[in-house]
């Protein structure tokens, strides 16, 4: 089991209900799609299992590790372990593809040697080799969020979450970065992915979860796909 | 903290004072100032405490003995003053000895004093030196109560004056050199908050990857110590040629012998190298946890 949720609430300082009574469970080298309209509390849900956002009641395990309890100190072990993918790509401007993958090697004290060699394997992995010296400016949307799923990937986790990574990106662009994560995910890395795009879910035959209003709504596995809509 | 890492910071921190060149000169330029002001005040202080402490150390208790008071007497007082605590030394002043260097001040051969006073009209006394001179208008109190002594004299009114002067130089000088500290922090604590702002995305990626926080800090703790040491630097040598040209020049200021050990002065400027590095560290340590709660 790598992932768990156990009865999760989460009330913001305003009040908000962002998550209600929320329990789960993800097994490794699982495909989830995490689905449901705007507000149903699926970043909220995202960013609890890199230990951004804490619950206001319930426990959260990943790879059997509480993160209530989890000190300040031990959750960079955790990050480690998590790759994190972003609608927005999030790349740094003035950094060359190449630059952006080692970064999240770098900045984790990751020997120099090492960098070199697993920055060009990810590279190549996305399917960007030739473009190392590039800068994010210089490339498409496709090619950027290829780029973010690199840099994820580069620390080797366990676990990759991906908040609307095509939610920028046109249909054929958006199919492509998925067939990226489907392959990912065969080599043995659990992926989590957030979206709006029910074309893309419909199509890949995997879990789907649905949020509304901070609750689960659905947990459909893929045989049971066809009976929904 | 592995040497791989270090290069890294370092790389950081020189890419980020570069990055934001225009207002990393204009740190390291008004640190500079402020260093050199302090600097300047610390040698103005130093030479005048300097002065001040010479003429404190120079304060003595004349204590006039009886007329009337033998040998044996005379001895009693000597005891019952040795035996006063904070009392460095003590020198018996005969009334011939009194006379001479009375003599000798008036300008001797012209005239004799003796002759012309008839008698010798002076006391026997004692020099008494006090090991720290504060203690010395409270000492002369004992020894006035003493008997056998008939009289006693400091300075009364001007030491006060002396005391009273050095203390309140020596406050407003370190009032004057806490406020240009401050003064220096602040600009270091604006200008990493700065570079920090500048890397808001960065650092918020860099905690995502999973990044220690000190692996984050220390490129813009080694920044902040490099403007604050750059800053001082720059001071200590403008201070070094200003000060050393003008001890060249004079020796006194109004009267005033000025500070020119080469070790005081050498204590001195890395002092104020360690200064500027410190309040690196400090302007740094201000501003460093913002960002970093992710």
């Amino acid at each position: 089991m790598l992932v768990q949720f156990y009865n999760v609430s989460k009330i913001y300082a305003n009040g908000i209900k962002a998550l209600d009574d929320i329990s789960l469970k993800i097994n490794g080298g699982e495909f989830v799609f995490l689905m449901g309209p705007s507000g149903a509390g699926k970043s909220t849900m995202i960013k609890m299992l890199y230990r951004e956002e804490v619950p206001s009641r319930g426990q959260i395990f990943v790879a059997s590790r509480s993160l209530v309890r989890m000190k300040r100190k031990e959750i960079p072990a955790l990050r480690r372990n998590i790759g994190v993918v972003f609608q927005d790509f999030k790349l740094l401007e003035n950094k060359t593809v190449y630059e952006n993958v080692s970064f999240a090697m770098e900045v984790v004290g990751a020997h120099q040697r090492d960098i070199k060699s697993r920055a060009l394997e990810v590279i190549q992995m996305v399917g960007l080799q030739g473009k190392e010296q590039s800068l994010p400016g210089e490339l498409s949307g496709g090619e950027q969020q290829r780029v973010g799923i690199a840099r994820a990937l580069t620390n080797r986790p366990l676990l990759l979450i991906a908040d609307e990574p095509t939610g920028n990106l046109d249909i054929n662009t958006a199919q492509e970065i998925m067939e990226l994560l489907y392959d990912i995910n065969r080599k043995g890395t659990t992926v989590m992915m957030a979206t709006h795009a029910w074309e893309l879910v419909k199509a890949a035959h995997k879990r789907v979860i649905t949020l509304d209003g901070g609750k689960i709504a659905s947990d459909i596995t893929p045989g049971d796909l066809k009976l929904c809509h | 903290m592995p040497l791989r890492n270090l290069a890294y910071f370092f790389r950081e921190a020189f890419k980020s004072i570069a990055r934001n060149h225009l207002l990393s000169i204009a740190t390291v330029s008004t640190i500079a100032m402020c260093i050199l002001i302090l600097g300047m005040s610390v040698l103005i202080t130093l030479n005048t405490s300097t002065f001040l402490a010479g003429l404190e150390s120079d304060v003595e208790i004349m204590a006039y003995l009886d007329q009337e008071l033998d040998d044996a007497g005379i001895k009693k007082v000597q005891e019952k003053m040795e035996g006063l605590s904070g009392i460095e030394s003590i020198t018996f002043v005969s009334r011939e000895q009194a006379l001479q260097k009375m003599q000798k001040t008036l300008g001797k051969q012209n005239y004799d004093l003796e002759s012309t006073l008839g008698k010798n009209p002076l006391p026997n006394s004692f020099e008494v030196k006090a090991v720290d001179p504060h203690d010395v208008p409270e000492l002369a109190l004992q020894i006035e109560k003493i008997n056998g002594v008939y009289k006693v004299n400091y300075g009364q009114g001007v030491v006060e004056q002396l005391f009273s002067t050095a203390r309140w130089v020596r406050v407003v000088s370190l009032l004057f050199i806490v406020l240009l500290a401050l003064g220096a922090v602040f600009l270091i604590a604006t200008t990493i908050r700065l570079a920090i702002f500048a890397r808001r995305k960065e650092i918020y990626l860099m905690k995502l990857i999973g990044s220690t926080d000190w692996f984050i800090r220390w490129p813009f703790f080694i920044e902040g110590i490099g403007l604050g040491a750059l800053g001082s630097l720059l001071s200590i040598i403008i201070l070094a040629v200003a000060y050393g040209s003008l001890l060249n020049k004079v020796d006194t200021v109004l009267f005033m012998p000025l500070v020119s050990g080469q070790d005081i002065l050498i204590n001195l400027y890395l002092s104020l190298f360690a200064a500027g590095a410190v309040l690196g560290i400090i302007g740094t340590g201000i501003s460093i946890n913002r960002f970093l709660d992710v």
